[in-house]
């Protein structure tokens, strides 16, 4: 058996030797549509991570009528507390919003002087559930806040967060469409250039078969030489996009790479890169597989 | 052993190749297959090789039932049947040794037996100064006694030989049918189709004539058995 898959990788890499332009060629068109498809990919894995971290910060803010009485605020804090979805809540008074106004102003907290902290609105700070987060059941707590008395606004972040899950979704779907078609030309290059070997490999197929090899015997080589391509063109494709990754990373100024500091851009995991590599494979044995059913048989 | 029950060929454009051929050949046998161009020897040894399929009739071949709508391992087959024939082509990009040896590899013989055997046998046609030469290099003759050694490399059971000596010289002839009633003698059966009178007449085996696709032995018999 072992004599038998060490000939048959002989053959596979003698029929690519053979036709070397056309198996580079798929080589490279297989890397380079597998390179598209992983770059929307990580860029959509860091992006959903991205997402996920500024969602666990996503809080909602409650003004209350400036002539709130401490009674009322306790009354508004209970029905909030008992609102699905709170986590917890944290009242600022105009005195804590000024004190917090003064720090983040820092050396030109002097353009506070004169006024008076009375003139802020006191306000609730809402953390929320990690599993409330989403658009919807903010949306949905927000309008029952609004019906508990002395509220005078909710703030939260909507526009982004509505900005970001759309955004989110489109990566995804524009991931899976993308994703197909590559798939679909990966399979349709592959298959074409397999043809082409076996189509310049006939007198020496028909020459086999004559001298009584098994159908296995004939296809297997063309199988390997499809999964070569695969594996080839896969890791290529990683090669590359993890080339073009760390340009990025020592691309960045370093104004960028402070903002950014704590958001961390991810490569794919070692898992992520096995998957690829053996989806090449799987790709190529797929798409030598067509060849061989439209031609051999 | 070889059956034929009731064999008859007609190409689509209407050629009749061979009409009701009924024939039995034991294991061992050596026979003769004559007739003139157009007889229907080829298509004969082509139905047996399984190249072609009968528009009728059956064909057994050590107890395989070739003609059966289900029959799947024509690989089976060929690897006991040594067919020489001009229509079975040497790989031309490759050279002597790589021909021969491809009958040994894809039957799955390991590399040491495959030397060892390539080297006999390009001695026994006397090829063994031309093994790495290309099939290019070769003259007719020479490339006929490559086609012979890579049919007999793997010691087949049937011989199916069609016109084997035709562009031999004689003395070429002469070696070549002796290496077949070498291989005849280990109890190799052979199917030798040849015109070649010469043949016919210094060898003593059976004979089986063809003429216009049908043999004319039985049609012989059957017009005395009605006279």
């Amino acid at each position: 058996m072992s004599q038998f898959f060490r000939y048959a990788l002989f053959r596979a890499f003698r029929n690519m030797r053979g036709n070397l332009f056309p198996n580079l060629t798929a080589i490279g068109i297989i890397s380079i549509s597998l390179l598209l498809a992983s770059i929307f990919s990580l860029i959509a894995l860091n992006f959903s991570y991205f997402l996920k971290r500024w969602e666990e910060k996503i809080g909602v803010i409650v003004y209350l009528k400036k002539e709130t009485s401490v009674n009322e605020v306790e009354e508004v804090l209970t029905r909030i507390r008992e609102l699905q979805g709170v986590e917890s809540v944290k009242y600022i008074s105009p005195f804590d919003a000024m004190a917090f106004l003064e720090d983040r102003l820092g050396e030109q907290r002097s353009i506070l002087d004169g006024i008076r902290p009375k003139i802020l609105p006191p306000s609730i700070e809402i953390d929320l559930r990690r599993e409330y987060r989403t658009s919807a059941q903010i949306k949905e707590l927000i309008s029952r806040i609004k019906t508990i008395p002395n509220i005078e606004e909710v703030q939260y972040g909507h526009e982004w967060v509505e900005t970001f899950s759309g955004l989110n979704h489109f990566m995804h779907l524009t991931q899976w469409v993308l994703g197909g078609l590559l798939l679909a030309a990966i399979i349709f290059i592959i298959s074409n250039t397999i043809q082409l070997t076996i189509s310049s490999r006939r007198e020496e197929i028909e020459v086999m078969k004559m001298m009584g090899a098994s159908p296995a015997f004939i296809q297997i080589p063309f199988y390997i030489e499809g999964l070569i391509q695969g594996l080839l063109g896969a890791g290529l494709a990683i090669s590359l996009l993890f080339l073009l990754y760390e340009i990025l990373l020592q691309s960045l100024t370093p104004l960028l790479k402070g903002w950014i500091s704590p958001i961390p851009i991810f490569f794919f995991s070692g898992e992520t890169i096995v998957a690829i590599l053996a989806g090449g494979m799987v790709l190529g044995l797929f798409g030598s597989f067509i060849a061989s059913m439209r031609v051999l048989r | 052993m070889i059956q034929m029950f009731h064999v008859s060929k007609t190409y689509p454009n209407k050629i009749v190749a061979l009409t009701n051929i009924n024939l039995e050949i034991p294991s061992g046998e050596f026979v003769f297959l004559s007739g003139p161009s157009g007889s229907g020897k080829s298509t004969l040894l082509r139905i047996l090789f399984g190249m072609e399929r009968p528009t009728s009739g059956e064909v057994i071949i050590h107890g395989m039932r070739i003609t059966h709508p289900r029959f799947k391992k024509i690989h089976h087959l060929r690897r006991i049947i040594g067919f020489i024939s001009q229509d079975f082509k040497l790989l031309r990009d490759r050279t002597v040794w790589e021909n021969v040896a491809l009958a040994l590899e894809v039957v799955g013989c390991p590399p040491q037996e495959i030397k060892k055997k390539v080297g006999e046998i390009l001695l026994r046609v006397g090829l063994q100064e031309r093994g790495r030469d290309s099939i290019l290099s070769l003259s007719a003759g020479e490339q006929q006694r490559v086609i012979i050694a890579r049919a007999l490399v793997n010691q087949p059971l049937l011989i199916l030989a069609d016109e084997p000596t035709g562009i031999l010289d004689t003395r070429m002839k002469e070696e070549m049918m002796g290496l077949l009633l070498d291989f005849h003698q280990n109890g190799t059966t052979i199917l030798l189709a040849t015109q070649d009178r010469e043949l016919l007449q210094k060898f003593p085996y059976r004979v089986i004539p063809l003429q216009g696709g049908r043999r004319m032995d039985i049609i012989e018999e059957e017009v005395q058995e009605e006279g």
